[in-house]
């Protein structure tokens, strides 16, 4: 074996131990009979099919990365663009942004959900104006699942604040300038000039968040139980933890594996150079 | 290169040489217990001259390490903690102890315990018992609910401020057993007197829970309660140790008997049983701490320390005024219904609580349903 595959050899040990081997077993697990042991067996994805949860779960999961994907491209990019500019004490503003990344998730989350607990600050806040108290984490309420959404997004918009901060610090002043000189306004220069040289920069926030968007499981978790705004990661976890189910569970990660690979196939295929 | 080769080897050896008087052991005590529990086996590391090293664990993954261990035909782990829920599941892989090598010892811990531990043979010994007891608010309420009707009053003249831990797990169970067994039901059925009781009641009480009951666990429901959100919930001792810590027990959180039904009061037993896996490298010695932890000095050590109710019926409890109502319901204590399938049982319970608490269905068709999988309804 030359060097190069020697010095390769601890990493591909590593790899098939830490990673091949659970993801086989757990596909195994996924298609075993957890009553008799019987490999094939579809029935951990029957099981899966009967529980109301489950299919909440995976409509949540369709759902929420493309709303939380939306809001931090929005909102990183306002956040980048307005940052960019010469702005008195930007560095204090552009680090009071990164906090919520830079806190880590559960520190995070405890915050924010003591922020919206029934008798918590935002609650608080709101009666100093005479405002009933809203449940906001209450499962069923369309409350839980627009806090999931704007609370991942918050948490993970500096991702892409920063992506994009840096893509605008290094986009060509030359080409900015003659748009100027040809007298387009800010807006037809943002719409024309920068946006579609931020593209590349914009489609890779996109990819990168969108896969990881649909892994999503601490924020729904922790703000709203499992019950609360159910996700295929917090329904697995919940089938291992609650229920005992590791067949379910391994189901449920195997439902989530092929979601991911179903979305990560167009994704990629727009940033190929083709 | 052979240098290092032999040190690598000497190394290895060292480390196996070094094991053979050490026992591991495997426990679901809190990070908080830990330094009472090292003190308390260090006496024994004393007089053994063996060496026990303490992981502290989940009752999952230690259920979990034990059944990788009986896969694999060998082990590391001597002795494990394992929550009485889990015992059916675990049974396999440890193995049944000597009744010769337990004499005069099981003679002294509660009956029921034990019972709860044979499984094929007595196969767990209880390390610690626990059970549910309500825990109220004394800035709010004068005096905790007595009777069913005493709770549904309060129920109604503080809404949303009473709580379930409403979540779908284990948990859910042992919140809505001891109202089918204060009714007068068996609990190992859904469609008997005593549970279309219990349920009426639990529909009376739907509309006035706190909004979060539906994802509520102990240590969620248990935050909801030290910030002042609810004014009552069901719970474990352990609790009453965290708010005591925080300054706001036995003042202003206390705890009561849960209220009495009409056959009475009733409450479900809890707690750690130990065991000794199929596969453990030091059974004899794993044992022989096993004696020691049960006997009656260390187990009234436990309780003094930890406040830890003993399995051992010659320990009292602590007298901690904190845990009043959780002694008050000592006579009151009932082992989970035994069934084969224990688990899809309790799935079923939760499933007809949580179709009448939340989803406002009639009890007995939400009976009718949650039961309808369970061979009949019947074992």
């Amino acid at each position: 074996m030359t060097r190069p595959g020697l010095a390769a050899l601890p990493l591909a040990a590593w790899l098939l131990v830490f990673l091949a081997w659970p993801a086989v077993y757990a596909v195994r697990l996924a298609f075993t009979d957890p009553a008799g042991g019987a490999f094939p067996s579809l029935e951990p994805f029957r099981a899966l099919a009967g529980d109301p949860l489950f299919w909440r779960a995976f409509a949540n999961n369709a759902l929420l990365p493309p709303l939380v994907v939306a809001l931090e491209v929005v909102g990183g990019l306002a956040l980048a663009l307005l940052l960019a500019g010469r702005l008195p004490a930007r560095r204090w503003l552009r680090t009071a942004v990164l906090v919520p990344f830079a806190l880590p998730e559960v520190v995070f989350l405890a915050i924010a959900r003591h922020l919206l607990a029934p008798r918590g600050y935002l609650n608080g806040v709101l009666a100093g104006f005479g405002v009933e108290p809203t449940p906001w984490l209450a499962p069923g309420h369309a409350t839980a699942f627009a806090a999931v959404v704007l609370v991942d997004a918050w948490h993970t918009t500096p991702i892409v604040f920063l992506m994009l901060l840096s893509a605008l610090a290094a986009l060509p002043r030359e080409v900015e300038q003659a748009a100027r000189l040809d007298g387009a306004g800010d807006v037809r220069r943002f719409a024309y000039v920068t946006l579609p040289l931020l593209a590349p920069t914009l489609a890779a926030a996109i990819l990168l968040r969108g896969l990881d968007a649909l892994r999503i499981f601490a924020t729904p978790l922790v703000l709203t139980g499992v019950e609360g705004v159910p996700v295929l990661s917090s329904y697995a976890y919940h089938q291992w933890s609650d229920q005992g189910s590791d067949g379910a569970a391994a189901a449920a990660g195997v439902v989530l594996a092929v979601l991911c690979v179903l979305a990560a196939i167009p994704l990629l295929a727009r940033r190929s150079p083709a | 290169m052979t240098a290092v080769r032999a040190l690598l080897v000497a190394t290895l050896l060292a480390a196996a040489c070094g094991r053979s008087d050490r026992i591991t052991v495997a426990l679901a005590v809190l990070p908080s217990e830990l330094p009472a529990y090292r003190a308390v086996v260090s006496e024994w590391e004393r007089t053994s001259g063996r060496r026990v090293v303490l992981v502290p664990q989940g009752y999952g993954d230690i259920r979990r390490a034990i059944a990788a261990e009986a896969a694999a035909g060998r082990g590391t782990i001597d002795l494990v903690e394992l929550d009485v829920y889990s015992l059916a599941t675990a049974a396999a892989a440890v193995r049944p102890f000597d009744p010769a090598a337990l004499a005069g010892l099981t003679d002294a811990l509660d009956p029921a315990a034990v019972r709860a531990g044979s499984i094929d043979g007595l196969r767990f010994l209880p390390h610690r018992l626990s059970w549910a007891a309500l825990v109220w608010d004394a800035t709010v309420l004068d005096r905790p609910p007595d009777t069913w009707s005493d709770l549904l009053a309060v129920a109604r003249a503080h809404p949303g401020r009473i709580g379930f831990k409403g979540a779908r797990y284990e948990g859910l169970t042992c919140d809505v057993l001891p109202f089918v067994w204060s009714a007068g039901g068996r609990g190992d059925v859904l469609d008997d007197a005593g549970a279309r009781a219990a349920f009426e009641l639990f529909a009376d009480l739907a509309p006035y829970l706190h909004p979060d009951s539906a994802t509520f666990k102990e240590p969620t429901i248990a935050e909801a309660m030290a910030r002042g959100e609810l004014i009552l919930h069901l719970n474990w001792p352990t609790v009453m140790t965290t708010y005591t810590a925080l300054g706001l027990a036995p003042g202003r959180l206390r705890s009561a008997p849960l209220p009495r039904g009409p056959a009475g009061r009733a409450t479900v037993l809890g707690g750690a049983y130990v065991a000794i896996p199929r596969n453990a490298p030091h059974p004899d010695a794993a044992l022989a701490l096993v004696r020691w932890v049960l006997g009656r000095g260390v187990q009234a050590r436990l309780a003094r320390e930890l406040g830890w109710f003993s399995p051992r019926t010659d320990v009292p409890p602590a007298s901690d005024p904190a845990l009043a109502g959780f002694v008050a319901m000592r006579g009151a204590v009932r082992p989970r219904p035994e069934r084969p399938d224990y688990a899809a049982l309790s799935r079923a319970w939760q499933d007809a609580f949580r179709d009448v608490a939340f989803h406002g269905a009639p009890p007995e068709a939400a009976l009718a349903a949650a039961g309808h999988g369970l061979r009949g309804g019947r074992p």
